[in-house]
């Protein structure tokens, strides 16, 4: 039924009849995955330029390699040096690693939510069937997803490596069970605030080093204060503290929720405080959410 | 034809305070004094405590985060939207606009950086007030060399502040933290060793002549500047990402 | 779940039913009015949408798309209701941007098919509709290439592309020739008859400037300052509003003795500079008149020159802001 094409030069309109779309049109669901999907592979550079894969996917092997280390040592030398557990413990890696993950969060959240506002792409986003709210959950949800998946490497590869050195089964899936919830958490709170921090600068550079302050900055205060506290008897004072960076905090509700080994120098103790942790959890969490769907009404496309 | 262009100079205290970059300037300050007051409710006046405070968060975080968001805020958004071959166009010699650049970022860095520090100082040990100087005195040092050192990345690169924050984190902070032989090339730790000569009753870190750090300072501030002079008269401005 | 074939008809799709109508449609902000009880109503075809900046275009594309709400009055887009069908509208229209709007890293065919996605095409369905698209925008090799390195018409045809992706029933295009030079921006102007008439998809297409519009619509709406000045046929402008400019020698004041015979003859005439005389053009008719009133005058017929009025003219009358003529 198309005429033929004529011999245009390239630029030209080529003469081959148009055709309309009969498929289906998925519905808002399915294209909210889409979205989340394609978020999920930008954060690691998949679907992208070549060098955008290289600061993500450098911070993922330099996650994995004290990991794999750690495995190699347990492994090979459990016997010699009388090893009946991780080396590090599940919940503790995290906390070691966490200039990594800041590092990575605070270079691919730009990455995934300021460009789109940068260069002013979210209109063609907003002009489409999908909901402004959709779209901000689901691209906070992609890079939580993609710092758990950070995270959680490393941590499944101790316990791979756990299983292979006999440690008994139940009792590390259990450990790496609480840890992987853990990892969760910290994602959540990671991704969800420097989310924030990157749709309210939306200059890339402003944004990464926004990020970078906010984490390192809150995680240094809040060490010095643990440190101190716990040396002058004061250790209430560094519980309280510990809310104040996402680290601690997450590392604080696993002692509380899991019985995990503490990372920090005050660690919640009671119940009050627990609950005080993971009250701040969910707010540090819902608290962003709620400021980023605010941010994105103002937009006018 | 004077050394410092006095335009130059204002424009850029303009773009340094623009947009958000100008709350973080003053955040970081605040946090530290924030934190001082803390500390020194809880414990009263402590050697030991107003050290960790003053190098492990003043001196490694704050110092070094105030110099990056001066120097970039005074030349990255220039390069960053091209505007800054306006600049170049114009019959004033590239040192000079290095060094009227570069004054503001010192000033901030005296502002944000070396004067809090001498605040926090104070409230953390009032009854030795040589070492809060003697802390501001380090941070002015450690800050100099880091203006120098980021301007030259500025204009080498367009994603200097994250190659600035790469550096900050992972050569000062992980590796320094693990590896005794980074203090050689460690910028804080100069600026420690200064402090520590200076207030002569802290210790921050070990085996760091006096004289090494002072020179290794000059050498970087001044170094660096000229680089940054010599890499402007060529400059190239390349397409975008 | 999905929106199936049957739905995209909708309850306005029948022949003739406007593809959009407002009804007093206001818009205002702290201190400006950006639109003031528009009531208008849009049919198929080319339509071009014309004013000055900050006349309203801008606003009311956005109102239609559910971008921005209106402060009060009602609009309907293929017959779906603005304030409560919003999703529904954005899944049959099709919308390009005046701005910039494209990241600079990503390539034309993979920002393409992305938005189809977005638009709810499958995987496979957007690939090849995105590979459709972008063939019928004219976009070649290029489309591999970075947004980055693009020039301006590359830039425009992408946004186009993603425009027409979903195969929409109406594509809303602002300002689309903005920042290309002649020739370029006579290509895009092709590009949106042909949109307009052999793809048989509405289309409203805005513009600041006149001449353009002219050539390829159907329809034009004329906006000033967020009300309506004119809404008709692009024909009915051009024929009822043309003159015809008319040069007759022979006896001395022949343009006088002409002007007369017209005006007895009931067509408005008036002097025109160079003794020329200026007549009102209703009808084809009219050409013969002055034909034969000049013969039975005895008068030379040197020249018979229509003038079609342009839109501008619209402008004139109505005493709007400046918009340029082309």
């Amino acid at each position: 039924m198309s005429t033929p094409s004529e011999g245009a030069p390239t630029g030209v309109i080529h003469d081959i009849g148009y055709r309309p779309y009969a498929g289906p049109r998925l519905g808002e669901g399915a294209v909210a995955w889409a979205l989340f999907v394609t978020g999920l592979r930008n954060s690691f550079g998949l679907g992208r330029s070549g060098r955008s894969k290289v600061l993500p996917m450098g911070l993922l092997a330099l996650m994995l390699l004290p990991a794999l280390i750690l495995v190699g040592v347990l492994v090979q030398a459990k016997d010699l040096l009388g090893l009946d557990q991780q080396i590090v413990a599940y919940s503790t890696y995290p906390m070691t690693t966490q200039l990594l993950i800041s590092v990575f969060v605070a270079s691919q959240a730009p990455a995934l939510i300021s460009r789109d506002l940068r260069f002013r792409t979210i209109t063609l986003y907003l002009a489409r069937p999908a909901r402004r709210a959709t779209y901000v959950l689901v691209r906070m949800a992609s890079l939580t997803a993609a710092t758990f998946l950070l995270v959680a490497a490393p941590l499944v590869l101790m316990y791979v490596g756990g299983l292979l050195a006999d440690l008994p089964l139940g009792r590390e899936s259990q450990r790496v069970g609480g840890a992987l919830v853990g990892a969760l958490l910290l994602a959540a709170c990671l991704a969800c605030t420097a989310a924030l921090v990157a749709a309210l600068t939306i200059r890339r550079g402003l944004a990464v080093t926004a990020v970078i302050v906010l984490l390192l900055v809150t995680y240094t205060v809040v060490a010095t204060i643990q440190g101190i506290s716990a040396d002058t008897g004061h250790a209430r004072v560094g519980e309280v503290a510990g809310i104040f960076s996402p680290y601690t905090l997450v590392n604080g509700v696993q002692v509380y929720v899991f019985d995990a080994p503490h990372a920090t120098r005050t660690p919640p103790t009671g119940d009050g405080m627990g609950v005080l942790y993971l009250l701040a959890t969910a707010v540090t969490v819902l608290g962003s959410v709620g400021a980023m769907l605010l941010r994105y009404r103002k937009v006018q496309g | 034809m004077s050394a410092v262009s006095p335009t130059i100079v204002r424009i850029g205290a303009h773009s340094v305070f623009g947009r958000r970059r100008g709350i973080l300037l003053f955040l970081l300050p605040l946090v530290l004094v924030g934190l001082a007051v803390l500390v020194r409710a809880l414990v009263g006046e402590d050697l030991r405590s107003t050290e960790d405070t003053l190098y492990g968060l003043g001196l490694a975080v704050v110092v070094p985060l105030v110099a990056l968001l001066a120097t970039t805020g005074v030349l990255a958004p220039e390069i960053d939207d091209g505007s800054i071959s306006y600049l170049l166009a114009k019959p004033i010699s590239r040192h000079t606009i290095v060094a009227s650049k570069l004054l503001v970022a010192w000033a901030c860095v005296l502002v944000f950086g070396a004067l809090p520090m001498l605040v926090a100082g104070l409230v953390l040990l009032l009854g030795q007030p040589e070492v809060g100087f003697a802390f501001a005195v380090g941070s002015l040092a450690g800050g100099l060399a880091y203006c120098s050192l980021f301007a030259l990345l500025s204009v080498m690169t367009r994603h200097a502040v994250v190659i600035g924050l790469l550096y900050l984190l992972l050569w000062e902070g992980l590796l320094g933290g693990l590896l005794d032989g980074v203090r050689w090339l460690s910028v804080t730790r100069w600026a420690a060793a200064i402090t520590e000569q200076v207030a002569g009753q802290v210790t921050l870190v070990d085996d760091l002549g006096f004289t090494y750090a002072v020179v290794a300072t000059v050498v970087v501030v001044v170094l660096g500047g000229w680089l940054t002079g010599r890499r402007l008269q060529a400059f190239n401005l390349t397409g975008d990402e | 779940m999905g929106v199936s074939v049957e739905d995209r008809a909708g309850p306005g799709s029948g022949h003739g039913a406007p593809v959009i109508r407002t009804g007093a449609l206001t818009k205002t902000y702290p201190r400006v009015t950006a639109l003031d009880g528009l009531t208008v109503d849009i049919g198929g075809g080319v339509t071009g949408l014309v004013g000055a900046n900050g006349a309203g275009k801008s606003t009311l594309i956005k109102i239609l798309l559910g971008l921005i709400p209106a402060t009060s009055g009602t609009a309907q887009v293929l017959g779906y209701d603005v304030a409560r069908d919003g999703g529904r509208i954005r899944s049959l229209v099709g919308y390009m941007p005046e701005h910039d709007c494209l990241p600079a890293d990503v390539s034309a065919s993979d920002l393409t098919v992305h938005l189809g996605q977005m638009s709810g095409l499958p995987y496979p369905a957007a690939r090849e509709r995105a590979a459709d698209v972008l063939r019928h925008v004219g976009l070649a090799e290029e489309r591999y290439r970075p947004i980055g390195g693009y020039s301006t018409g590359m830039k425009q045809r992408a946004k186009l592309a993603q425009a027409l992706v979903h195969d929409p029933r109406l594509v809303l295009l602002d300002e689309p020739t903005n920042g290309l030079d002649p020739s370029s921006r006579d290509d895009m102007l092709a590009l949106v008859r042909r949109i307009g008439t052999d793809f048989g998809i509405a289309v409203l297409v805005t513009s600041h400037l006149l001449g353009e519009l002219e050539r390829i619509s159907d329809h034009v709406v004329v906006l000033d300052s967020g009300r309506l000045l004119r809404a008709s046929a692009t024909t009915e402008f051009l024929h009822r509003t043309g003159t015809l400019l008319v040069e007759v020698q022979g006896k001395p004041d022949a343009d006088r003795l002409l002007g007369q015979a017209l005006l007895d003859a009931g067509v408005r005439a008036t002097p025109a500079d160079g003794r020329m005389v200026e007549v009102e053009l209703r009808d084809d008719a009219t050409h013969d008149l002055v034909r034969d009133l000049a013969v039975d005058l005895g008068l030379g017929l040197v020249r018979m020159q229509e003038r079609h009025h342009r839109i501008e003219d619209v402008f004139r009358e109505g005493g709007a802001g400046s918009v340029h003529p082309v």
